[in-house]
């Protein structure tokens, strides 16, 4: 089946001549951009494999804006892709075909710093960083941290629902957006939520948390912030055999320790990560556990000794820990550049996001290297294991002819693996462009259908980020439904009815 | 069909030992309004089959578990028939490396605790109502929970998975079973606090916590209310990790009969903060937030064992049970700094005529309000309360009341600007609005 955006009529020159005139009403000039060079720069985000030409790119300013282009792109069936800095892994960001790229860049303002009553309201083109940069000299920060996070934006956090190294003990992006302003598609601008607790009715928010920009369009985010801990202790420890680190992870949240930070590098990645950036990493282990303990002093001193026990009980060869906060920040440096790091050693790499039960993770990375022998490819092996999170890197050389192909069969395999063992597709990287196919495998129609009813009552019309997230296209034909209209599909006589 | 034997009909899905009417059914109304028949299905293909005849014959049904918080939204329209999954009550998984189970709605939280024994785990919610029986379904509906949250979230943090039946018969499942998940929409999240019009929630997956070693209550109390909001402060401004921070007013201090309570007479306003952790940091923050009290002119009592939890059970049980007419349970959400607003509201109702007591979530800005008096006061006192709740940017729900005050007041407030959304998700999942009609949206 082709993806939605693929059935949007061919507009004429004349036609995207006055679409662009009435865009630069609503914008003004510099806040549109439709030179072709300049639309190159918006052809993908980090999942560069797949690349579609926006036919414009609106840079808005304000809600009142992108209602305007929101109105506009409902009145004339165009569909519209929201963008924050372009880091996602999924193609979440990947143009609509014959659409209008919404980029959030210029909305960067930090609304409203309230730590007395631990709320920052952010536009959602602030910089992850930048918040807890605007509220560490009161001793608090902002937990999510995607790797990406001196990049990344918070609109783009909560499209996606990122996670990130910490999310084991604080939660993901869901957990720490208390209310938002949203753009629907149509234009009408809602509140959902705020910055108190426990709001009446449907929990708009939640929903709209990890919708991948198919809801509408996010102008305003409240966030939560949260004290520093007191004290924060990281260990290094290296083991011969990845299976021997997964246990000790399994071991570790058994003992009732939660740490805030769980995470597993095979041999691979640790050659490539300490040649990038010198982390201190011993090169020759065969995998490696970094595990972060924080909180009150007493109580990671508590826990310190049990969490020795356990890796020493799961055969690690080394034990290291962090002695400043210069070492940890090396520590964390080399898993946050595992990605980058992975370019010095292979032309090309595909990386997959599943999630599997902490208990499976000997099981299924016995069948990541299977695949691998397999394939005749090599997978890398970085993940927040606390969570059981995988993040399988797959290298290849697209010189190779047929070998790009190979590596996303693999990758595709590794994920019917994680669902096979109860776990998930995607633990924080989104379904986007380049999971959709496999929501089948995780989700039966039932399910999808469910999700549809929500996706019709924000977006009757389909033209919020299209062709993403959803295996096949679905209408907007639910009984008693007073949104529907005729999809092109259907009216084509190809798209299938739920 | 004839309306007896539509009823009839449904009474053969789950037979007839598993079937209430008449007169008995009464007692399984919601917000007054009585069944015509209780339905106990034993599995969630008869919920679905049920759900398939009352969407056929346009029958309204209100699902529940014990019905515990029967009071809770507006009273609704119609209701044919209540239909409670307690029998539903088998925990399906539970794999204690991963800190996840799964259980059917029907099962009572109590239940699952036990369930999940000696494992050294549990589902970290604290509700009222779980001695009278209050399930897993009932509380992920209602959002519920109690002191404990400002630590753990409440079940919108907890609940990743869920399994639900629609209005139509269809059953489908959202979320997923392992703690990390983004694929798809966040359906538990919309489920959580739903309260049963979107769908009949037949299984839940949960993450678990470590069930802390060692625990202890400091309690102090303070000259005046602006010392004790300034002791909260410090508090959260502090290292500490507290599992429950509460603010008591003097009302309510006075009513806590427990042992642990007998010296909560001397100041207005009063302070309890949990400490819950290995007993060296437990015994480590006790001595700090002692001395962040005592900073603030005020003498703690450390409270430990049975007196501890008598203490905390009756803080999270004083709005109390069913409702009866003279009085009304509300919950206040505002900012934390907005909480002394909403107590100096509450000195002031006693002029009007109503006894309040009240319990803050001091760091999450939740305030528990118990208002006894008449009808007619107790709508305009709940007016106040919402008043100063909504300048503040809060809002204010009846958790419970008579039902003349419920129409006076309204129970909800202002929903937003997100209402419509929320009307046409529900008629999204329900079209022709048969599940608990008129109870929230």
């Amino acid at each position: 089946m082709e993806p939605l955006n693929k059935s949007y009529h061919k507009r004429t020159p004349g036609w995207k001549l006055g679409f662009g005139k009435k865009l630069e009403n609503i914008l003004g000039k510099d806040g549109v951009v439709s030179a072709g060079d300049e639309l190159i720069a918006y052809d993908a985000d980090a999942l560069t494999g797949m690349r579609i030409i926006p036919m414009f790119v609106v840079l808005p300013k304000s809600a009142a804006e992108v209602s305007g282009v929101l109105r506009l792109c409902y009145e004339e069936n165009v569909p519209f892709v929201p963008r924050g800095a372009g880091t996602g892994l999924s193609g979440g960001a990947l143009p609509a075909e014959e659409g209008v790229v919404i980029s959030l860049s210029r909305m960067n303002r930090i609304l409203e710093v309230d730590i007395q009553n631990e709320r920052v309201v952010v536009e959602p083109g602030v910089v992850n960083i930048n918040v807890t940069k605007a509220v560490s000299a009161y001793s608090y920060y902002y937990a999510p941290d995607p790797s990406s996070q001196v990049a990344c934006t918070i609109g783009g956090n909560v499209a996606e629902n990122s996670g990130g190294v910490h999310c084991l003990k604080y939660g993901v992006t869901t957990n720490h957006v208390l209310g938002l302003e949203v753009v629907l598609p149509g234009g009408e601008i809602i509140e959902t939520g705020g910055k108190t607790l426990d709001r009446p009715g449907y929990d708009l928010t939640g929903l709209v948390v990890g919708s991948e920009g198919l809801l509408g369009i996010v102008t305003k985010v409240v966030l939560r912030i949260v004290r520093k801990p007191e004290t924060v202790k990281t260990f290094l420890a290296a083991f011969d055999r990845i299976e021997d680190a997964g246990a000790a992870v399994s071991g570790i949240t058994a003992r009732g320790v939660i740490p805030a930070g769980l995470e597993i590098m095979d041999n691979l990645c640790i050659r490539s990560v300490e040649e990038a950036v010198h982390a201190g990493y011993p090169v020759d282990a065969g995998s490696i556990l970094l595990v972060e303990l924080d909180g009150p002093a007493a109580g990671v001193e508590a826990e310190m000794p049990i969490v020795e026990e356990v890796l020493r009980e799961n055969n690690a060869v080394l034990i290291k820990m962090a002695k400043d906060a210069r070492e940890r920040d090396l520590f964390w440096k080399g898993r946050k550049n595992a990605f980058p790091a992975m370019g010095r050693v292979s032309s090309h790499y595909y990386v997959q996001d599943g999630v599997i039960p902490r208990s499976k993770l000997s099981e299924v990375l016995g069948k990541v290297e299977a695949l691998s022998r397999e394939y005749g490819l090599k997978v890398a092996n970085v993940f927040h294991a606390g969570d059981g999170n995988l993040h399988p890197l797959v290298l290849y050389s697209a010189a190779n002819e047929g070998e790009s192909e190979k590596a996303h069969e693999l990758a595709g395999k590794i994920l019917r693996a994680c669902v096979d063992a109860g776990g998930s597709i995607t633990g924080e990287h989104g379904v986007g462009s380049d999971k959709k196919i496999y929501m089948g495998e995780m989700f039966a129609e039932n399910d999808l259908d469910a999700m549809n009813v929500v996706r019709c009552s924000f977006d009757p019309k389909g033209l919020s980020n299209p062709g993403k997230v959803f295996p096949t296209p679905r209408t907007c034909v639910e009984q008693g439904h007073k949104h529907y209209t005729e999809h092109p599909l259907q009216k084509a006589g190809v798209g299938e009815l739920f | 069909m004839g309306d007896s034997a539509v009823l009839n009909n449904l009474a053969g899905i789950v037979g007839g030992e598993n079937v209430i009417s008449g007169p008995e059914a009464e007692a399984y109304s919601v917000g007054g309004v009585a069944p015509r028949i209780v339905l106990f299905p034993g599995s969630v293909e008869e919920v679905a089959e049920i759900m398939k005849a009352a969407s056929r014959d346009s029958l309204s049904v209100v699902p529940m578990g014990s019905n515990t918080k029967r009071g809770l939204g507006d009273t609704v329209t119609r209701a044919d028939a209540a239909l409670s999954v307690k029998r539903l009550n088998r925990i399906l998984e539970h794999e204690s490396a991963d800190l996840v189970a799964t259980a059917e709605c029907g099962m009572t939280l109590a239940a699952f605790q036990e369930g999940l024994g000696g494992k050294g785990q549990f589902l970290p919610v604290d509700p009222p109502h779980v001695g009278r029986g209050a399930t897993l379904g009932g509380i992920i509906a209602s959002n519920d929970s109690g002191p404990e949250r400002l630590r753990y979230g409440t079940t919108r943090e907890l609940l990743i998975g869920m399994k639900a039946v629609r209005a139509d018969g269809s059953i489908f499942s959202g979320g997923a079973k392992v703690v990390k998940n983004v694929a798809g929409y966040d359906l538990p999240k919309l489920f959580v606090g739903s309260l049963g019009t979107l769908g009949i929630l037949v299984e839940a997956t949960f993450r678990l916590y470590p069930v802390p070693e060692y625990s202890r209550t400091c309690i102090a109390g303070f000259g005046s209310l602006e010392d004790s909001h300034a002791a909260v402060k410090s508090l959260l401004n502090s290292d500490l990790v507290m599992t429950s921070l509460e603010h008591i007013t003097p009302a309510l201090a006075e009513a806590v009969s427990a042992s642990a309570g007998a010296f909560m007479k001397r100041g207005p306003y009063h302070l309890a903060v949990r400490i819950a952790n290995v007993e060296k940091a437990v015994r480590d923050q006790v001595e700090l937030v002692n001395g962040i009290l005592a900073r603030h002119g005020a003498e703690a009592h450390v409270v430990e064992g049975g007196d501890e939890d008598s203490f905390w059970s009756e803080i999270r049980e004083f709005p109390g049970g069913a409702a009866r007419e003279g009085r009304a349970v509300c919950k206040a959400g505002v900012v934390i700094n907005e909480v002394p607003s909403v107590f100096k509201v509450i000195e002031m109702l006693r002029e009007g005529g109503v006894e309040a007591l009240a319990s803050a979530r001091a760091g999450n800005g939740i305030v528990m309000i118990a208002l006894h008096g008449d009808n007619h006061a107790l709508a305009s006192a709940i007016d106040s309360l919402r008043m100063v709740a909504e300048s503040g940017g809060g809002t204010l729900v009846i958790n419970d009341a008579p039902y003349d005050v419920k129409t006076a007041a309204g129970v909800w407030g202002d929903l937003g600007s997100g209402y419509a959304l929320m009307k046409r998700i529900k008629s999204g999942f329900d079209p022709f609005n048969i599940l608990n009609p008129g109870r929230l949206v």
